[in-house]
């Protein structure tokens, strides 16, 4: 046995150099642009499909009902999809893993051979992806993340580009709202400790400028404490009467909600940000504090509210609704409003591909999307979706909107983020 | 199994790994990449658990720290400052090539395992369960709150991988050799500790561990040596990982991947340092094509991949009870049986002709 052995690794090593060499002599030629034939255009991206934060999957679903819309309608050229080549639409679970995302980033690249990348959902999932995708020239666009970076960046990342409004606009946002309404305000800020929270409060400290020395107690919290007692009851000591929440959706908002009430703590102004104050957050919010506590926080958005009352006759939001109901998954909740969210991306996708000329390269939807400029019918009426060659943030201008249970109302006029 | 067959099989296994960059794009290549790595992990799961009747349910976690390690070497001082990270002064100054980093991190991550092996001396079965799993819970928190080297929930990217030396061969290329060229070693690593002195020691505390301490077998030292051991093999295995992601987070190395290697490593056949290969190709390809099978075109598929993966994983347990590594045990057999008893009739044959 042992002698075989010998033998055999004696072998094996021999081969092994062998294929070395041949190996390195391989190359392979690339087709001119992957992904777009005559008759389709290959698109791919990955989110968490299943795991803690599936919640986020219909996003990927409405984008891919959207597709199927517009692979079956005649556009304005007359032609099926985009300029008759139609979307295929590649997603991935990620169970928000950047490990995964890696793995399934490179697939998407070497076998699927997309395109672009697109939507791709979180911002760690998207940091790794992006030396990977920036390397091999692909288009990594509309990313589902409103970290500051992805519209900063881009001269060292030129294919890398977001969508959202980025984190410290909307800090700045309420900034100058509490600057401007409640000039004497004592502030309590609570935030998540990491790039997501301090981003908010990096904003929350630009909006307010001279007015920063407001502040009276900024304390954080980590994604895994279970419990906010000490530090909310350190922030109801401080004597704040206003009150900046930075959190992300479900269990952590809904806990600093009952932790302040179970301390008997009722700041006079509460201020919430977007990615937490969700409608299913916020019913969940109300269930456990009641409506008097939480009526009257402030927020912001910049796409419409399907679920509103006010948006109910609105004709772009009840075209959503029999699009889902038509080409979305059975039995998918039109008031959910991530489906929406996936329409209004896909809904610019199709805008940039169709900007990117008749015969799309990557180098041409890059150059598309500096150079955006348009209406989105799903995003609150002013809202303009708009880039430039120095300015790589596509949405910008968010609007301030107040909690009346079970839902939020718009006031004020649209705030520019940048 | 017979030498000859186990032979057979190794050098089928040798002459795969050689032949796949021939005929596989730059995704496949990648995948089999993964598959060196996780064989590396699976060969030190074994060692612990096949071998030596420990169960961990942390070995992700060991993979994690040897991936931080790995990524701590290769950035030093002056590449962690440079991702916004605050890295206390005692680290090295400058980063090291890749290559160097990854027999570093295995020692860290070994060392860090014996030590966790001296208090897990005193628990068995269940609880040693237990205290493993712990491992896996902490150490994302861990990651986290030591954010001045470990950059955090934020996490740090890595230059993309490049091939050292100015050796003529694509990058993925070096990156499938390197993996496999390290498992090939560690392979022989394990296969000449499990055959030795030290294995015999292995298994007979695995079965029977009053006898194995009455005939003067010191289970205390084979059992943290087994733990260190397996561990470091952890480590290398991470730091291969982190090379080939090039991105690390506390994410990067959830629960769920420590329950899946246990899981892996049970359907690669316990006891069987080659059964892990299975047990890799289990972990690389199942979750990614229960996503999108193949062959079956499944609608429901993309709603429930992870229903794919556990029907799978169900039928692969009542069909090979045994692991992959059982499953061809139980076809060799009688082949070998076969073999046995027309060598031993010889003169029936003669008689026919």
């Amino acid at each position: 046995m042992r002698r075989k052995f010998w033998l055999l690794a004696a072998v094996a090593s021999f081969v092994a150099v062998v294929s070395l060499q041949s190996a390195s002599a391989m190359t392979r030629l690339e087709a001119a642009t992957p992904g777009v034939t005559k008759g389709e255009i290959v698109l791919g991206g990955t989110f968490p499909l299943s795991g803690p934060v599936a919640g986020y999957a219909p996003i990927a679903r409405g984008m891919e009902a959207y597709f199927k819309y517009i692979n079956a309608r005649k556009g304005k050229d007359g032609k099926r999809g985009v300029g008759g080549r139609s979307i295929v639409w590649k997603y991935y679970d990620d169970v928000y893993n950047p490990a995964n995302a890696v793995q399934l980033a490179n697939k998407l690249v070497l076998e699927d051979k997309v395109f672009a990348v697109v939507g791709t959902l979180g911002t760690e999932n998207n940091q790794a992806i992006r030396p990977f995708l920036n390397q091999r020239k692909v288009p990594q666009l509309l990313v589902s993340t409103g970290a500051s970076f992805w519209g900063l960046q881009y001269k060292q990342f030129p294919w890398t580009m977001g969508w959202q409004p980025d984190y410290i606009s909307e800090g700045r946002a309420y900034g100058l709202w509490i600057a401007k309404n409640h000039p004497n305000a004592k502030i309590a800020v609570f935030f998540q400790n990491d790039d997501y929270g301090k981003d908010y409060v990096r904003g929350l400290k630009i909006g307010l400028g001279a007015k920063r020395s407001l502040i009276v107690s900024e304390l954080s919290y980590e994604v895994t404490d279970t419990s906010y007692a000490s530090q909310l009851a350190r922030q109801k000591a401080s004597g704040a009467d206003t009150w900046v929440a930075i959190t992300t959706a479900g269990t952590p908002t809904v806990r600093a909600f009952a932790t302040a009430k179970a301390l008997n703590w009722k700041p006079d102004t509460i201020v919430l940000n977007s990615v937490a104050a969700t409608e299913a957050v916020m019913s969940a919010v109300v269930r456990s504090v009641g409506a008097d506590f939480v009526n009257g926080t402030i927020s912001t958005a910049y796409l419409k509210n399907p679920s509103s009352p006010k948006y109910a006759n609105d004709a772009t939001v009840k075209r959503y609704k029999t699009l889902l109901a038509q080409y979305g998954p059975d039995g998918a909740d039109p008031n959910n409003a991530f489906f929406y969210y996936g329409f209004a991306k896909a809904y610019d996708m199709i805008k940039l591909l169709q900007a990117s000329g008749k015969n799309p390269t990557r180098a041409s939807l890059m150059a598309a999307t500096t150079r955006m400029n348009w209406v989105n019918p799903y995003a609150i009426p002013g809202v303009k979706v708009k880039t430039s060659r120095s300015d790589r943030f596509p949405i910008s201008q968010i609007k301030l909107i107040r909690f009346t249970s079970p839902s939020w109302t718009e006031f004020g006029s649209l705030i520019k983020g940048r | 199994m017979t030498a000859a067959v186990k032979g057979v099989l190794l050098a089928a296994a040798v002459a795969l790994i050689i032949l796949i960059p021939q005929r596989a794009g730059e995704f496949r290549l990648s995948q089999f990449t993964y598959v060196a790595i996780y064989f590396i992990a699976l060969l030190g799961l074994n060692i612990l658990v096949g071998y030596n009747g420990q169960i961990s349910l942390g070995h992700g976690a060991f993979m994690g720290i040897g991936a931080y390690a790995a990524m701590i070497f290769i950035l030093g001082r002056e590449g962690l400052t440079a991702t916004g990270a605050n890295p206390p002064g005692w680290l090295l100054e400058h980063g090291m090539r890749p290559i160097f980093a990854i027999p570093l991190a295995g020692l860290v991550t070994g060392v860090i395992g014996y030590l966790f092996g001296l208090p897990a001396l005193r628990l068995a079965g269940v609880s040693l369960a237990l205290a493993t799993f712990a491992v896996a819970v902490s150490l994302p928190l861990i990651a986290k709150h030591y954010d001045s080297v470990t950059g955090g929930g934020g996490g740090v990217s890595l230059p993309l991988p490049t091939t050292p030396f100015g050796w003529d061969i694509s990058t993925p290329h070096w990156l499938y050799y390197e993996a496999w060229a390290t498992a090939g070693i560690l392979f022989l690593v394990a296969w000449l500790l499990v055959r030795g002195r030290v294995g015999r020691a292995w298994r007979s505390i695995r079965d029977g561990e009053v006898a194995a301490v009455s005939s003067g077998v010191s289970s205390a030292a084979y059992k943290t040596l087994a733990f260190g051991v397996s561990s470091a093999f952890a480590g290398v295995a991470g730091a291969l990982f982190v090379i080939q992601v090039s991105y690390i987070n506390p994410d990067t190395f959830p629960l769920t991947l420590s329950i899946l290697l246990l899981v892996s490593a049970v359907l690669g056949g316990l006891g069987s340092l080659l059964g892990g290969i299975f047990g890799a190709l289990l972990l690389v390809f199942l979750p990614i094509y229960s996503q999108d099978p193949p062959v079956l075109h499944f609608s429901f598929s993309k709603q429930a991949p992870s229903v794919v993966f556990g029907v799978f994983l169900i039928l692969m347990v009542l069909v090979a009870p045994g692991g992959v590594a059982g499953l061809l045990r139980q076809v060799v057999q009688p082949i070998k049986i076969g073999l046995a008893r027309r060598g031993s009739r010889p003169s029936r044959l003669a008689k026919e002709e």
